[in-house]
């Protein structure tokens, strides 16, 4: 497989890249009421391209129902584009789903976890469902336990557990089968500060590990502290990318989102 | 590897919770309390019956009998020799007289001697099982004559107008209740276990792991499939203990006519329409977006089954083409082999189809946990 190097210092080759990627929607007669339009389809994702390398946190930042969700949701093969295709390690998501799956790891709100299980036996089952040998199996949740404070709930069923905690335990059940690349949707969202900075720290010690970190948000903040390089999604079309610094150009990441989206949209905020 | 870790999920989610297993062992309890209650009510014999037998013929297999039917409190029986079978056959048809036991002369010498003598040796039971009091007799003398020597031909003659009693309540109804209750069994585990992960996002979550989707759904139905047969066993213990309180029979009696191999190919059968069951009702939650939707869709699968099983059960004249429809095979099959008419061929195939079309579904299942419009479809 030919390597692509990133072209920024610090990072290695592309692990990811979307290539024209396009999703559309049909619209139930309810979706058409509430969004009072009479179209019966939604353009979410209109022909994306992005690549992201190894070793950097990449972030794609947009308003709700700019196409985020469902760039993230190709990527991990839940959904298949219409045209276009993405790869991830060199896997196509449309031809290769299963060797794409096994590549990365995927939190999002939408994936829930039983409540009648506890956390230790579900990252047991979820490792098993990866192929994680027993023996690294036990290593990696007792790593991972200890340092999220997952440890002294194991045994307590998912259905007892605070919401941070089981952001926490979502989160190491992810990763569970130590992927190459991570991808997390809104992964602060509904998160006290506390567990809030949990996650971040980790995302970052990820990336210093050399993964792959892909991420949603619509939070300026998260994207300034945590990413290298983002792409601002405007009605699911790449209005900017690149690194922060090249996409800023000398502004706030916020004053330099709203000129895009008022460029893009013709609206002013 | 992650088939077994998504089987032993499943047995786990079911084992663990002591709700679940209890719903799927009341059933079978409940059965047995309420139609063995029903079956005292209904089954109104005296409790103190004489029955008065003529007997054509010498074997000391009639003390046997005796002893046999005496077993039952308040049951006598009188034996009474006669030349005239004729005049003793006329009586039997009117009801005048219990039964007339016919055997070939030095019966009971010929038995040790057969199959090597040039004559068989041979036994007439003849009866009227109208009356369910002689039709409790005549189904202990058969099974005493049954077991008392192999080398010899009986041959029954039943006077009755209509089927026997037992015979058709075992051979109509058990097969319809076998249905009803392995359904219930199966839909109670399997909405849940599937419509319900899809409906609260746990499915999707196994989804976006290295799992096959085939591992997924195969992981899914045959573990629910080894559950469903734990109520379906439950049900059908219940059903099978209370059925003779339901004939007014002892249990002996009741299960007296079926040997080793019919009960074979009754566990074959059923074991072959519990998996297909589960996968059907596994696809149809699989298409729903909700439990409640799911359980609304698998309610109609089930009436259909239910009216087709029963229609099955007492029409006559269902051509062997029952044999290619899912579920009813089974039900036609078990039907014969509970009446004493098991079509071996008929039961086979039964059995590989069900297993062929359980297969099927759970390619089909495979197939749906692949549609993002199924799986993911608003």
């Amino acid at each position: 497989m030919e390597k692509i190097m990133a072209p920024f210092a610090d990072f290695g080759e592309e692990v990811v890249r979307a290539e024209n990627l396009r999703k559309t929607f049909t619209l139930s007669r309810k979706q058409q009421r509430l969004d009072k339009t009479g179209q019966t389809h939604k353009i979410a994702v209109a022909g994306l391209s992005f690549s992201a390398y190894r070793g950097e946190i990449y972030g794609l930042l947009g308003p709700n129902g700019a196409g985020k969700t469902t760039t993230l949701r190709i990527l991990s093969t839940l959904i298949r584009p219409d045209a276009g295709d993405a790869f991830v390690c060199g896997h196509s998501v449309s031809r290769e789903a299963q060797k794409v799956r096994d590549q990365i790891g995927f939190m999002t709100s939408e994936l829930k976890l039983e409540g009648f299980f506890t956390p230790a036996y579900l990252f047991d089952f979820f490792g098993a469902l990866h192929g994680v040998e027993k023996e690294t199996l036990a290593k990696r949740r007792k790593e991972l336990f200890e340092r999220f404070g997952i440890d002294r709930f194991a045994e307590v069923r998912i259905k007892d557990l605070s919401t941070g905690m089981l952001q926490k335990v979502s989160l190491v059940i992810s990763i569970v089968h130590d992927p190459a690349v991570v991808i997390f949707d809104e992964p602060t969202n509904g998160l006290d500060v506390l567990t809030a900075k949990v996650v971040t720290d980790f995302l970052l010690e990820l990336k210093a590990m050399g993964k792959s970190i892909l991420l949603s948000t619509h939070i300026f903040s998260l994207v300034e502290k945590l990413c290298d390089r983002v792409g601002i999604i405007i009605d699911g079309r790449m209005a900017a990318d690149g690194t922060l610094e090249s996409v800023c150009a000398g502004s706030t990441l916020e004053d330099k989102f709203f000129e895009i989206y008022h460029a893009v949209k013709g609206e002013t905020i | 590897m992650k088939l077994l870790a998504l089987m032993k999920k499943e047995f786990t989610r079911f084992f663990r919770d002591p709700r679940l297993i209890v719903s799927m062992i009341l059933p079978g309890i409940l059965i047995y309390i309420i139609y063995s209650v029903m079956g005292t009510a209904m089954t109104s014999e005296p409790a103190a019956y004489h029955f008065n037998v003529y007997v054509s013929g010498e074997s000391a297999v009639v003390q046997t009998i005796e002893q046999t039917v005496e077993l039952n409190e308040g049951w006598t029986v009188t034996f009474e020799q006669t030349d005239d079978a004729d005049a003793a056959r006329a009586e039997v048809e009117t009801g005048e007289a219990t039964a007339l036991i016919v055997f070939s002369e030095g019966f009971d010498d010929m038995i040790g001697l057969a199959p090597r003598a040039s004559i068989i040796p041979a036994a007439e039971l003849v009866y009227n099982s109208e009356d369910s009091a002689i039709s409790a007799f005549a189904a202990i003398a058969d099974a005493v004559l049954d077991a008392y020597g192999r080398s010899f031909v009986l041959t029954t003659t039943d006077y009755a107008q209509s089927e026997n009693f037992a015979a058709q309540m075992m051979a109509g109804i058990l097969p319809f209740l076998i249905v009803v209750f392995v359904f219930s069994s199966c839909m109670s585990v399997t909405l849940e276990s599937v419509a319900g992960e899809k409906e609260r996002g746990t499915l999707a979550t196994i989804l976006v792991t290295s799992a096959r989707r085939w591992d997924i759904a195969l992981g899914k139905v045959l573990p629910l499939a080894c559950v469903s047969l734990i109520g379906a066993a439950s049900s059908f213990l219940g059903v099978a203990l209370s059925m003779p309180a339901l004939m007014g029979v002892s249990i002996d009696v009741a299960i007296g006519g079926i040997g080793f191999v019919d009960y074979l190919m009754l566990f074959l059968l059923i074991f072959s329409f519990v998996p297909l069951i589960v996968a059907a009702i596994a696809a149809v939650s699989t298409l729903s977006r909700s439990v409640k939707e799911a359980s609304g869709y698998t309610s109609v699968i089930m009436i259909l089954m239910m009216v087709l099983s029963i229609v099955t059960a007492f029409v006559d004249g269902i051509g062997g083409w029952v044999v290619a429809v899912p579920v009813l095979n089974a039900v036609s099959a078990m039907q014969g082999v509970l009446m004493g008419n098991m079509v071996v061929w008929q039961c086979i195939v039964s059995f590989a189809l069900n297993i062929v079309y359980a297969g099927v579904l759970v390619f089909l299942i495979a197939r749906m946990l692949s549609s993002e419009r199924i799986m993911f479809g608003k």
